[in-house]
């Protein structure tokens, strides 16, 4: 469907006076309001359009698969002729989740047996999208599901830009109609930046997507079980609400309807919903799906499970509309996270019973940090996501050698690669700076407690202040460049970073691009002793803290470095009056096991392998052995 | 083929059914092409002692009724229940609950043995078995002529199961629930083209309940939406008199 992606630009007044125009040659339907409601209904004058959203009991889908249609007319002597009602039509002003459901209607109608009375409605209607740049309301939750950015089932989508939308036109039929129109310009790209911006930050905000989106059809095959169908089976009432209202549902049933003359009749469709009882009876009264916990079951593994295998993503599209009209609150939201949870914890389960057992990772690509520290590309030959946080760690094992503790230095991805940095310092680390690319180590892991979702959270809105220490730059560059990532979401981030000399530092091209950044992002780094060619500081670490203006009650700082370096930096950052509370460490400890059991890295009665080694100092500052 | 014969009767009601069925001028006469109709009190005056279809309205309240109703049963081929007195008791059901000695008094003060009424009124199923129902308080009419021309066509008139909600949400209405009212539609029958809710009202449940209706989690959230749980048997009690003990 998607042609070249035009991007063009008209004021909202050209936009409504077009729509006007085009009413001589199409039947407009668009948000309105009527009787007290807002509904997307036929429209006979284009100020009756509503351009803000407020959301609607039934979704846009109903026009081109109504409610109740005529399919077949017939005489009972014997005529019968096919009937498709279409009208030429714009639909305007739908939004980017309804959008993303008309595309996956219209996969479904157009597989295998194509069905020509949606077809044909399609056909005859130009679509005119409004982009969303903030949630709908507490019940939308399309940014669970990403379908917040349609990638195709428009022709037309307009960006809010203040006076003017930008469009983006998807097909040839979009661009046709924009000539016709619209007195369309160039697109104002800064402001359009700006636009998605806000729209990235406002999804991000809500919370993003559900956890583990792609494997939703592995997830619920899993929970065939789960309590969670019988506890939400008991509060349904088999009202059927869910499904009408839903705008990726195509059930439909087929009646035939006798004119009282008993010559003629109509067959007609009109829409079924598999969560009443009757849906799935068959002759005699048997049943298919007599138990409500198999209804529910079912709709929500249409949703997630079947179909999503089908179309590739999920076809619940996160409306909210369900959501509004369940009178007993059940959510598709609640069950999708019920069973994440679950399944999270049976892999992690699983996972113990290989508590020991390394997989096999690539090394992709090695480059000579220093002398004694190497940065190496690993590659999982599973082909699986590390999936971890900022702050965790692996171990890392050559055969014969042993294994050694080393931090993830990459942002968490949703690829099968992550960085590390390691010194060499004895065995494992010697023998790893051997290897080249393309050999291959056994790494287990992720382990340990990093800044998790809790820790991100606090961060947000405040003045981050990283304070890193020769190779201890590595464990936080993680979280450093998730964060530069949404710069936007902190008030200011501050890094410094300290070495013995130039030479020793970690990703120097990295930080020559740091300190270009700007904006609310600043570096500042110092070294011990250098000759003449280092413009920047010269001195210990803890001479940068007063160089950084920052508000005690709105800052915090997050650690890391050799043991020695903590206890001056704390005293320090007390001294200007940050609190124990909002500094964190991470740390490092002799470690085995990594999993809690060898006893190696025990803080007194903290595993640090387990509960660290990211810390809110607060929380360890009266243990003796901590710093 | 001759047509089908249809008779009217009826039992205790006000009758309110039937006179809709009349005011269904342009159906009815076209109804006439498929069927005969007979016996019909309101309309009509000649009785006729043979017919196929019998449709009776109102609710089964005197031992009197019995042998009637019997006798109907024994001569039609199909019964049909009309309207909620027929189907469901009706509003004559709402004294169940009570005692009859005390209720005969409360409203013949004067003369309360003059009129018999058993201790309850019920349904005319609880008499003689029925073939087909048209529910409603008053009936849809386009729902009896349906009726009628299934029967006369050898199809199962079926009634839908499913709940007003689905009719109601097809209206794309906004649930009352959500205007800060209560609403039996969830549990009640659908058929009726959810005509309250969609004109400003809220549904009363006049067209009985669904098979298998969850009433535990109606009764949770009509609670949580604010009603005591007497209002709830209450509004329960209305059309479903006998469906409110299981409320409670
Ligand atoms: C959570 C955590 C994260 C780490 N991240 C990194 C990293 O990103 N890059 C990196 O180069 N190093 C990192 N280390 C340190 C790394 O684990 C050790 O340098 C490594 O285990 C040494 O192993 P080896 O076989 O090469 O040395 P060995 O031959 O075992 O020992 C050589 C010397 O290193 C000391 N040592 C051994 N094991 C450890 C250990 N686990 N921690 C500290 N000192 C140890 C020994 O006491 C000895 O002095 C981290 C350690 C921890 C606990
Ligand atoms: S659910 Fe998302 S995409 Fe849909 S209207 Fe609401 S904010 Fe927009
Ligand atoms: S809307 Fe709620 S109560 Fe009604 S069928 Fe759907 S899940 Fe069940
Ligand atoms: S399941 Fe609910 S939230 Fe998802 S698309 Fe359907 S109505 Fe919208
Ligand atoms: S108003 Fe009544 S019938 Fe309509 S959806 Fe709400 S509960 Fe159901
Ligand atoms: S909405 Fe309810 S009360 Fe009104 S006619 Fe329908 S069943 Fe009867
Ligand atoms: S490394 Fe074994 S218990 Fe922590």
């Amino acid at each position: 469907m998607m042609t070249a992606v035009l991007e063009k630009q008209a004021t909202k007044d050209n936009i409504i006076l077009g729509m006007k125009k085009a009413m001589s040659e199409y039947d407009i339907a668009a948000l309105t309001k009527k009787e007290g409601k807002v509904l997307f209904d036929y429209i006979d004058d284009v100020n009756k359009i509503e351009l803000e959203y407020t959301p609607t009991v039934l979704s846009p889908k109903k026009f081109f698969f109504p409610q109740e249609e005529v399919i077949l007319e017939y005489t009972m002597e014997g005529k019968v002729q096919a009937k498709i009602n279409y009208r030429k039509m714009v639909l305007f002003g739908v939004r980017p989740c309804d959008i993303t459901g008309i595309q996956i209607l219209d996969e479904a109608f157009a597989e295998s047996n194509g069905d020509p009375n949606y077809l044909t409605k399609r056909e005859n209607s130009v679509i005119i999208g409004i982009d969303c740049n903030s949630v709908c309301d507490e019940n939308a939750f399309c940014y669970k599901v990403n379908s917040q950015y349609p990638d195709g089932g428009f022709d037309i989508m307009l960006h809010d830009l203040g006076n003017s939308y930008a469009m983006t036109i998807a097909t040839d039929k979009g661009e046709t109609f924009a000539e016709q129109y619209f007195d369309s310009g160039k697109v104002d790209s800064e402001a359009m930046e700006e636009f998605l911006r806000v729209k990235e930050h406002a999804f991000v905000k809500a919370g993003g997507p559900f956890e583990e989106l792609e494997n939703l059809p592995e997830i619920f095959a899993e929970n065939e079980h789960h309590p969670i169908w019988e506890s939400e089976a008991e509060r349904c009432l088999s009202c059927g609400s869910c499904i009408m209202v839903c705008p990726t549902c195509y059930c439909f049933d087929v009646i035939d309807e006798l004119a009282l003359s008993m010559k003629i009749g109509d067959r007609l469709r009109r829409w079924d919903a598999c969560m009443l009882r009757s849906f799935a009876e068959v002759a005699g009264g048997e049943n298919f799906r007599e138990e409500v916990k198999n209804r529910v079951k079912h709709r929500i593994n249409r949703k997630f499970n079947f179909l999503m295998k089908k179309h590739g993503k999920s076809v619940c599209v996160g409306c909210g509309r369900c959501v509004r009209s369940c009178l007993a609150d059940i959510s598709p939201v609640t069950i999708v996270e019920a069973l994440t949870k679950t399944s999270k914890q049976m892999r992690l389960a699983e996972k113990n019973n290989e508590l020991y057992l390394p997989v096999k990772a690539f090394i992709r690509k090695i480059v000579q940090f220093t002398e004694k520290e190497k940065f190496f590309e690993l590659e999982l030959e599973n082909g699986k996501s590390l999936n971890h946080q900022p702050g965790q760690f692996i171990l890392l094992s050559i055969f014969g050698i042993g294994e050694a503790a080393i931090s993830i230095s990459s942002p968490p991805s949703f690829g099968n690669r992550f960085d590390i940095v390691v010194r060499a310092v004895g065995d494992v680390t010697n023998k790893l700076h051997t290897l080249e690319e393309g050999d291959f180590v056994f790494i287990r892991g992720p382990f340990g407690h990093g800044f998790d979702e809790s820790i991100q959270r606090k961060m947000e809105g405040k003045h981050i202040l990283f304070i890193a220490g020769g190779i201890g730059y590595v464990p936080l560059r993680s979280l450093i460049n998730f964060t530069l990532k949404q710069k936007e979401d902190y008030g200011r981030i501050s890094i410094l970073y300290g070495c013995k000399s130039p030479e020793d530092r970690m990703y120097k091209d990295e930080l020559d691009y740091i300190s270009t950044i700007g904006g609310n992002v600043t570096l500042l780094e110092t070294v011990d002793t250098a000759d003449k060619s280092w413009l920047k500081n010269t001195g210990v670490i803890t001479s940068l803290i007063p160089m950084v203006k920052f508000h005690p009650e709105n800052t915090l700082a997050v650690v890391c470095g050799p043991p020695v370096m903590y206890k001056f930096v704390i005293k320090t950052l007390n001294d200007q009056g940050l609190s124990n509370e909002n500094i964190y460490v991470s740390l490092e400890r002799r470690m085995k096991c990594g999993v809690g059991k060898c006893g190696h890295c025990q803080l007194d009665d903290i595993y640090v392998c387990q509960e660290g080694p990211v810390f809110r100092f607060s929380d360890i500052e009266d243990k003796e052995e901590a710093l | 083929m001759s047509k089908p014969k249809v008779a009217f009767f009826d039992f205790t009601s006000c009758e309110g059914c039937q006179l809709s069925i009349l005011n269904l001028e342009t159906e009815l006469l076209e109804l006439l092409d498929i069927v005969d109709i007979v016996e019909f009190r309101e309309a009509m005056s000649e009785k006729s002692d043979t017919f196929d279809i019998a449709v009776i309205e109102g609710s089964y309240s005197r031992d009197s009724d019995l042998g009637r109703l019997k006798e109907i049963r024994e001569t039609a081929g199909v019964v049909v229940a009309l309207g909620a007195c027929a189907h469901i008791g009706g509003l004559n059901a709402l004294r169940n609950s009570q005692q009859r000695e005390d209720l005969l008094k409360k409203v013949y003060p004067d003369h309360p043995d003059w009129y018999e009424t058993n201790e309850k009124a019920l349904p005319i199923s609880a008499a003689i078995k029925v073939d087909a129902v048209v529910p409603g308080c008053p009936v849809d009419v386009k729902e009896f002529v349906h009726v009628v021309k299934n029967l006369v066509l050898g199809k199962d008139p079926g009634l839908p199961t499913y709940p007003v909600c689905v009719e109601c949400k097809l209206n794309e209405n906004i649930c009352v629930y959500e205007l800060g009212k209560t609403c039996l539609g969830p549990v009640v029958r659908a058929g009726c083209n959810a005509v309250c809710t969609s004109n400003g009202g809220v549904c009363i449940g006049c067209r009985g309940l669904i098979p298998n209706p969850n009433l535990n989690s109606q009764k949770d959230i009509m609670q949580k939406y604010g009603l005591d749980i007497q209002r709830i048997i209450d509004s329960v009690n209305l059309f479903m008199t006998e469906n409110a003990r299981e409320v409670q």
